[in-house]
């Protein structure tokens, strides 16, 4: 069953089209990674799954039509973006960049449990939650990230690239408690990633955009298997 | 720091104290800061107890700037203009039909944040120099339009009106009697501001000011928030023109000129954008800074002014309260 379904995707930069009729269907509770070149797409398709930018074609989530409506607005229909850059409030403390993850939930008990719920995920959040975000290491500020989009409660959660400029072993990390929170929280989660093998460990379906169109879609464990669409689409060996 | 622990795999780093506490120290330098202001005006002459005052005034309406400017991150040079219609709202009403004063203070206060309502909702869709543009006319189109309707305003002769007296029971003088009005108001201001910035609002106008974009995401209206805090804003900004009503006694056109849009501005940023002891800092700077400027050189005081400016923000790029800040942090604490 299709939970965020997406049918002929069109964005465009002022004149430049970026995505050429993006086809593409997420199960509920699954994680599907989004994988391709630089310069393909995959953060612009984020983009337009968000609202953040104006997109034509159909985006539904469970029923409900996401296409056209403000990033506010989707993120009040439960949508978590982590973005390209991961968007930290640098200046604010990194308890006040939890808070704003529940924006819109307009806080109570659940919210201070969930802030409670998050530090356990991250513990090193736990200690540094009235410095400001600005002093996390890379690390540290994924962490910041992804743990202030939980904070929303998502029905799904986008994350942009989250191995960007960490050391493996925080990026591996960092996957592991992406599964652990998919499995315990059922969270459906689109990653895109340029490192494939990290995002096929984890996903269960895997799409490759190139230049604007999806080019493969299947299994990550048929797409880690063929080492030929690798070599030919991803342009290195998986 | 090993990249295991970044990760928070298992080594839990050793839970660190902060680096300083704001919290103690800050509370004990406001209490001491309103004990001073309590006692200051029977130890001064009328004359500096009049001027306290209105850097009271000028603290509540930079109060009222710094919510905009600091915290919202938006830009405003004619915020003279909603201090002029605060000032103007308390003369006419006072003038006309005759409202008595403390009554004058809502109503400047409503006006104000009505008017600034309107023009937050064009402000939404400007960015920096064009809202910079926009503010600005509105500060040049207001002298020449309070000028034209002589009627109700009383044109550039302007209106002269009775100060509030000091009630028998007090057994103050009148300028301590202002001067104990403006410190409620700007007390009453400044403790309605912080609660504002220390809630889910002010996280809010925080989160657009550093990322338009990544406050979104994170759900907050942008429209709706900006526009309110230009409201906010302006309605702060017209409680200070009330309040400089009262102490004065009288209004003109030529009190209120773009001048005065600028200066608050500049005052602001030379106290500090975005902190609580900045819009203090700012009012003793937009009170006593253009006087001494005048004086060093009668021809050219602007040429002054404006250099002071830049000294003062090549010695504290983040204004006199970041200044303050740093030399606060370095007195070594008690352990
Ligand atoms: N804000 C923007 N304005 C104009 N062009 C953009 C913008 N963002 C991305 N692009 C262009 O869109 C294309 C896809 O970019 P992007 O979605 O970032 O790709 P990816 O995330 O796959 O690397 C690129 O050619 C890029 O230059
Ligand atoms: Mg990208």
């Amino acid at each position: 069953m299709s939970f965020l379904v997406v049918e002929g995707l069109v964005v465009g930069y002022g004149e430049a089209r970026v995505l050429h009729g993006v086809d593409l269907s997420v199960a509920e509770g699954e994680i599907c990674a989004i994988l391709g070149p630089n310069g393909a797409g995959k953060t612009t398709l984020l983009r337009a799954l968000s609202g953040m930018v104006r997109a034509r074609g159909v985006i539904r989530l469970g029923g409900t039509a996401l296409t056209g409506r403000p990033p506010d607005a989707v993120a009040r229909l439960g949508v978590a973006h982590v973005p390209e850059g991961r968007g930290t409030f640098m200046p604010l403390t990194v308890e006040e960049n939890l808070r704003l993850g529940a924006f819109v939930r307009r806080g109570g008990r659940e919210v201070e449990d969930d802030l409670d719920r998050v530090c356990s995920w991250f513990p090193p959040l736990r200690d540094r939650l009235g410095q400001v975000a600005g002093s996390l290491s890379g690390g540290e500020q994924q962490m910041l990230a992804l743990g202030r989009a939980l904070m929303l409660r998502p029905k799904v959660l986008l994350l942009d690239e989250p191995s960007l400029g960490l050391a493996p072993l925080v990026t591996r990390e960092l996957f592991r408690i992406v599964q652990a929170i998919n499995q315990e929280e059922r969270t459906t989660v689109v990653v895109v990633e340029q490192n494939a093998h990290l995002a096929l460990g984890v996903a269960r379906q895997a799409h490759v955009l190139e230049t604007g169109r999806i080019v493969l879609s299947g299994t990550a464990e048929r797409i880690r298997a063929d080492e030929q669409v690798a070599q030919s689409y991803l342009g290195y060996r998986v | 720091m090993t990249q295991v622990e970044d990760a928070g795999v298992d080594a839990r780093p050793e839970r660190r104290r902060p680096r300083w506490t704001p919290t103690g120290r800050r509370r004990a330098a406001v209490a001491a800061l309103l004990a001073a202001a309590l006692y200051a005006p029977f130890q001064l002459v009328p004359f500096h107890v009049f001027q306290l005052t209105m850097v009271l005034v000028y603290a509540v309406a930079l109060l009222g700037l710094n919510l905009l400017v600091g915290h919202a991150g938006q830009i405003s040079l004619g915020h003279g203009a909603f201090f002029a219609v605060g000032a103007y709202t308390a003369a006419v009403l006072t003038h006309g039909p005759g409202l008595p004063y403390p009554l004058t203070l809502p109503a400047a206060a409503v006006v104000a944040f009505l008017l600034g309502l309107a023009f937050g909702v064009p402000a939404v869709r400007l960015r920096g120099l064009y809202l910079a543009l926009v503010t600005l006319a509105m500060a040049i189109f207001l002298v020449p339009l309070l000028k034209r309707f002589e009627g109700v305003t009383g044109g550039s002769m302007g209106l002269t009106l009775p100060k509030p007296g000091p009630p028998a029971w007090s057994g103050l003088a009148e300028d301590q009697w202002l001067y104990f009005l403006a410190l409620a108001v700007a007390v009453a201001s400044f403790a309605l501001v912080g609660s504002l910035l220390r809630s889910r609002v002010g996280r809010a106008l925080h989160a657009l000011r550093d990322d338009e974009g990544a406050a979104e995401v994170m759900g907050v209206r942008l429209p709706a928030y900006k526009t309110l805090a230009f409201a906010w804003s302006a309605m702060f900004a017209g409680v200070a023109g009330c309040v400089y009503t009262w102490v004065i006694g009288f209004v003109s056109p030529d009190s209120f000129t773009v001048n005065l849009s600028i200066t608050l501005l500049a005052g602001l940023v030379v106290g500090g954008l975005g902190s609580t002891a900045g819009p203090v800092l700012g009012a003793l700077f937009v009170m006593f800074v253009p006087s001494i400027a005048q004086d060093l050189n009668e021809a050219a005081p602007g040429v002054i002014l404006g250099l002071l400016i830049i000294a003062v923000m090549y010695v504290a790029p983040t204004g006199l309260a970041g200044l303050a800040g740093r030399l606060i942090r370095k007195i070594p604490r008690k352990e």
